[in-house]
């Protein structure tokens, strides 16, 4: 059974702004990208799984629980980093996180130490001090500390460099292999194709494609055949391009990368 | 039934405005009681003269006899209603539409604590700083009337006078409430939690000033207030201050009610 299920998922803000329509579901252990631009309906999406916004029509569910009715039962096994995070800009790092434990009644099992290790964050310090980095580190410290089955990240690299953005690669799949259902939003192609097992492209609201990275790629190879003037001059183009010579032809082959596929997904038309 | 840390955070964002109001109360309850004196009495009787419809704006009548009419006439009217009504207007927009306004309130609901359990605590938060403030009035004025007047102020009467303190507050307290659940901008929380209090305050005035204006009582939450009343035990009085509990209490509900249910776009 699958962890996320979206299904037929509609709110529609009017103005053609909004999710129309959306159903996917991500298996457990699996990592999902969910690629658009800005303002195509991806943290909407999220809010619904996240109970903040109760669907118009189509549902979702996490784990088989509904995600507006039992959203607190949910929220016991799921973390979530929020695509713009916000504290509580009085208190310190330090203070929050310890708030943080004992409203979530975590208790001795936090991972806390590990998590702030591993980010090389140091919550000392008001938050309201803190760089846009750092903040996003502790939004990734709080949202873990549970050690939660589930996990959802909007944008979660947004703000790191780029050392800690392969941190964050190594961390996701550390978590994967410890068999979590990550869900994680980007619109950074690199990101998705470094760490999911699938992807799906939502754009105006609508999902377009949802496929494996590897069928993604597959679909958009393309292959040319050159005819050089002498064998030399084809036998040299095929070791320069990585060629298959066949006497004075020669076929490459070119793997778009996922930023060009995706440019075909949104190309054309304006997106608004 | 309420969120133990959510509670104790609360709490500490209360403490100082507590304090302030309470030093503030602690300076106009000492000194208003300390002026019981035939001759100070005179004094202020002599500005109702001068000034009727100035003094009768704030609640202030001449000609008190004893020094629970005296309190009546000069803490009930303005001071004890202004000072714990700032409080309801200033932690009621905190409590709920600061944290939606400004995003933070992902952090509470992206986490095992139903929204219900949320509101809840807040609203206890609330109700717990005006029971303080009430509480600590209360203290107050007895320590000062024993101190100054012994045996001229009785408790019961002081209590009931307070209870129904307390009512008017818990009602307006309700309405901050409300509005900072229904609305996820601080700016139309506070202007309904706010401005719905002030409204009727002002109309309140209008009725104390007499003359034409006097219809406006029925319009106003605070004609059910009626310290007087309560203070010589009259039924009406007493009744006045039961439908204000019970309609801060459902104002409260309904807030409860509203921000479990809401859309939350944070």
């Amino acid at each position: 059974m699958s962890v996320i299920n979206v299904q037929n998922l509609t709110r529609d803000y009017g103005a053609g702004r909004g999710i129309f329509d959306v159903s996917f579901s991500i298996e457990k252990g699996e990592v999902f990208g969910f690629l658009g631009p800005n303002g195509a309906g991806k943290t909407t999406t999220i809010r619904h799984l996240m109970g903040f916004l109760k669907s118009q029509s189509g549902k979702c569910s996490v784990e088989g629980l509904d995600c507006w009715k039992d959203s607190a039962t949910i929220q016991a096994r799921l973390g979530y980093v929020p695509g713009e995070i916000s504290f509580f800009d009085d208190m310190t790092g330090d203070e929050y996180l310890a708030f943080m434990e004992k409203y979530r009644r975590i208790g001795t099992d936090s991972r806390k130490n590990e998590l702030l290790d591993f980010f090389e964050l140091d919550p000392r310090g008001k938050i309201k001090k803190m760089s846009k980095g750092m903040k996003q580190k502790l939004g990734l410290v709080t949202a873990m500390m549970h050690d939660p089955d589930v996990l959802i990240f909007d944008e979660p690299t947004s703000g790191l460099d780029p050392l800690m953005q392969s941190r964050f690669v190594e961390f996701v799949e550390a978590e994967k292999k410890r068999g979590k259902t990550i869900l994680l939003s980007s619109h950074m192609f690199e990101e998705v194709e470094r760490t999911c097992d699938r992807i799906g492209i939502i754009r105006n609201g609508k999902l377009v494609a949802v496929d494996s990275v590897e069928a993604l790629r597959k679909r958009h190879v393309r292959s040319y055949t050159v005819t050089l003037d002498t064998k030399e001059l084809a036998a040299s183009f095929a070791n320069d391009f990585g060629g298959l010579l066949d006497g004075q032809k020669v076929t490459v082959m070119t793997k778009q990368s996922l930023e060009e596929i995706f440019m075909n997904y949104y190309g054309g038309e304006k997106n608004d | 039934m309420i969120n133990g840390a959510l509670y104790k955070r609360g709490m500490k964002g209360s403490i100082k405005l507590l304090i302030i109001l309470c030093a503030v109360i602690t300076l106009y309850v000492s000194v208003i009681i300390s002026m019981y004196e035939p001759e100070l009495a005179k004094l202020l009787d002599s500005y109702v003269e001068l000034l009727p419809e100035m003094m009768a704006a704030v609640g202030m009548k001449a000609g008190a006899t004893s020094l629970v009419g005296f309190m009546c006439d000069y803490l009930y009217g303005f001071i004890l209603i202004i000072f714990p009504m700032l409080f309801c207007f200033l932690r009621g927009n905190g409590l709920i539409a600061k944290y939606v306004d400004n995003s933070s309130m992902v952090s509470l609901l992206a986490a095992p604590v139903r929204r219900w359990k949320v509101a809840l605590t807040q609203m206890f938060v609330m109700i717990s700083g005006i029971c303080i403030l009430v509480i600590y009035t209360t203290i107050l004025e007895y320590v000062c009337a024993e101190h100054g007047f012994p045996g001229e102020l009785e408790l019961k009467t002081l209590l009931a006078l307070n209870c129904g303190l307390f009512c008017l507050h818990l009602f307006i307290g309700g309405i901050c409430f409300l509005a900072s659940c229904l609305f996820s901008n601080s700016k139309y929380s506070t202007g309904f939690g706010v401005g719905i209090p002030i409204f009727m305050y002002a109309e309140k005035m209008l009725v104390n000033m007499g003359g034409s204006a006097e219809k406006a009582k029925y319009f106003t939450f605070f004609s059910l207030f009626n310290p007087e009343g309560i203070a010589s035990g009259e039924s009406g009085a007493m009744i006045g201050a039961m439908v204000l509990f019970a309609g801060g209490i459902v104002l409260f509900i309904l807030g409860v009610a509203a921000f479990s249910k809401k859309d939350l776009h944070i």
